[in-house]
């Protein structure tokens, strides 16, 4: 897809969002619309795969590492066909395909578990080598939470990934400053992540994460980046990006919405004003 | 898009049977021992808010540390502050504390019997996010440490009552948390006070002996006050400490008489309250008829609370359904 197919895209990715957010009028909705554009990049421009066959053998491989972020990604498979864009009405409800915290047992093109944070780089470890061993040309797509990087199994990943020059990890780090407790730099200090990644022998790339086209030339250079060596790119994205309202919003982690708030929400968001 | 009315994960609140509710009474008790006690310290790993120490961290900002995500950590900093002489109460969910950090407690805490309170938020069936929040194994995993007690508290007084009790005690403890803004208060009705290590009756009854734990014993005290009115008399015997577990106390009610016995826990039924009291009956010779009540041994589904712990069998409704089977 092309960039402004792209914007369009993930407009559609952050309205999918808070219509699934529609019911609770609460949850990881800042988050959500945070990530619409990384994720519109990842599903229609950076990986390989197919809607209707989400083991195919040959697939770009997506590991949600945080797995309460389902929201946004679940949004983004709905528009990419890998699920139908009516299920996404039934997120979080009982005998959902679409649970709040991302399973594979429960939902096509759900790779691995996130709910206890922290195991997305690790296991991308194993499915990097195992695809290398394979003669795969497949890729791992990594993606993790700034507060994720706290655990301590995203270090020893990284560790290995470096050692043994996975450069078919594509790990997409969500920099959006938030997390359960309150600000990350208020609750425990993470930078400078590009140093720490540089340490660990990564290709890293730190870009405005809710630009489309930055997003493209990272991409594009990870891909082409001759370099033996595991890529991150660092997004630095706005959490509640396209509902000005929700910017800056104390309580990003989980939004809670009354009626009139959720409307409103709604409204900012069709206006398409940042 | 959206359904109006419906209930989802989301909406879940911990309000049960209606009982009055208590505010965060692990986090308030510990700003009281806090005032008296200087050597207690606050951590959690990224979930002080959701496990009711955000308000000590709010009233003593420098006696409480965040470690991020990071629970391993969270557990080993715990230690090495108690080697320092201070109090550390370390909160995460339960589930992160069992199953991740299980070496850390071991190597860095219980090998040392060292002053640690660790606090662990959704016990059991208490989230609807599917297995990784439901810490339904935790009893049984913490259960094979040695040195370290285990205390599954039944409502709000509870917590209260055994927040206190041990930070009085010196040496490592688990407990499992109930959290929140709307904790049920229930034991209050019943003369109750909360000793370390001793399990107590709560109701007589002639039928059956239900021998409960956590807030499995707030759901019999309420399916037993139904269950009276079919003429199914049921005694409630709250086991708030796992370990070490009343021995005495549990063959003294199982030999009063010919009941059934019904143990109950919001665990899986693989090594918890009810493989415990198995064992210990069988160990003494005391033979009786025994169910257990308790969580199957898989990975749960995720979905509305109400709707899982009816299909689990841990309901109060649920708990009605199968005395009534079994008495009858
Ligand atoms: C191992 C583990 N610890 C704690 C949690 C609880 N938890 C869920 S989301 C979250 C914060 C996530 O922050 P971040 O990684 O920055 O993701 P964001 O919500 O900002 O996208 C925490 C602590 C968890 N799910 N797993
Ligand atoms: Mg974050």
């Amino acid at each position: 897809m092309k960039k402004e197919e792209l914007i369009e895209k993930a407009f559609e990715v952050r309205k999918n969002v808070l219509k699934m957010a529609q019911i609770d009028k609460k949850g990881f909705i800042a988050q959500g619309v945070g990530a619409a554009d990384f994720l519109t990049v990842l599903y229609f421009y950076a990986m390989k795969y197919r809607p209707e066959d989400p083991k195919w053998e040959g697939r770009d491989r997506f590991l949600l590492s945080a797995g309460h972020n389902a929201i946004a990604v679940y949004a983004a498979m709905a528009e990419a066909g890998i699920i139908p864009k009516e299920e996404l009405d039934t997120y979080g409800l009982d005998n959902s395909r679409l649970p709040m915290s991302s399973m594979p047992a429960y939902t096509p093109g759900i790779e691995i578990s996130g709910g206890s944070i922290g195991l997305g780089l690790p296991i991308a470890v194993g499915m990097a080598l195992g695809l290398k061993k394979k003669g795969s040309d497949a890729r791992v797509y990594v993606m993790m939470g700034d507060g994720e990087l706290a655990e301590g199994p995203v270090w020893e990943a990284a560790m290995s990934a470096g050692s043994y020059k996975l450069n078919n990890i594509i790990a997409l780090v969500d920099v959006n400053g938030i997390q359960a407790d309150g600000k990350t730099s208020t609750v425990l200090d993470t930078e400078p992540l590009t140093d720490k990644f540089k340490a660990f022998n990564f290709y890293v790339q730190r870009i405005d994460g809710n630009s489309i086209s930055a997003l493209m030339t990272a991409i594009d250079n990870a891909k082409a980046s001759a370099e033996e060596k595991p890529s991150v790119i660092l997004c630095d994205t706005v959490p509640g990006k396209g509902i000005p309202f929700l910017i800056g919003d104390p309580k990003s982690h989980f939004i809670s919405l009354n009626d009139e708030g959720w409307v409103r929400a709604y409204q900012e968001l069709e206006r398409g004003e940042n | 898009m959206g359904k109006p009315g419906i209930q989802s994960v989301i909406s879940d609140s911990n309000i049960e049977n209606n009982h009055p509710t208590a505010d965060a009474p692990f986090g308030r008790t510990l700003i009281e021992l806090a005032k008296e006690n200087d050597k207690i310290v606050g951590l959690s790993a990224d979930l002080a808010k959701y496990t009711d120490i955000h308000v000590f961290r709010d009233a003593y900002p420098d006696r409480f540390y965040n470690v991020g995500m990071s629970e391993q950590l969270l557990m080993c900093a715990a230690g090495g502050l108690a080697k320092e002489g201070f109090i550390p109460f370390a909160t995460t969910y339960a589930s992160f504390i069992a199953r991740r950090c299980y070496d850390f407690i071991s190597q860095a805490i219980c090998e040392h019997n060292s002053n640690v309170k660790i606090i662990g938020g959704l016990p059991g069936l208490q989230s609807g996010y599917g297995p990784s929040h439901q810490a339904t194994d935790d009893l049984a995993i913490l259960g094979a440490m040695p040195n370290l007690m285990i205390i599954d508290p039944c409502d709000a007084v509870e917590v209260a009552q055994a927040t206190r009790a041990m930070a009085e005690y010196d040496g490592p403890v688990y407990m499992r948390l109930l959290r929140g803004n709307r904790v049920p208060m229930v034991l209050d009705r019943y003369d109750y006070k909360f000793e370390l290590g001793k399990a107590k009756v709560l109701r007589e009854g002639n039928d059956a002996l239900m021998i409960s734990t956590g807030l499995m014993t707030m759901r019999c005290l309420d399916a037993a006050e139904i269950l009276e009115q079919d003429n199914i008399h049921v005694a409630v015997l709250h086991v708030p400490t796992i370990k070490p577990l009343d021995q005495e106390t549990i063959l003294n009610e199982v030999k009063k008489s010919g009941r059934l016995v019904i143990t109950a826990e919001n665990h899986t039924i693989v090594g918890g309250l009810g493989s415990l009291v198995a064992s210990l009956l069988m160990d003494e010779k005391v033979s009786c008829d025994l169910k257990k009540i308790a969580l199957p041994d898989q990975y749960l589904a995720a979905g509305t609370l109400e709707a899982l712990q009816d299909t689990y069998g841990v309901s109060t409704k649920a708990i009605i359904r199968q005395v009534r089977d079994w008495v009858k």
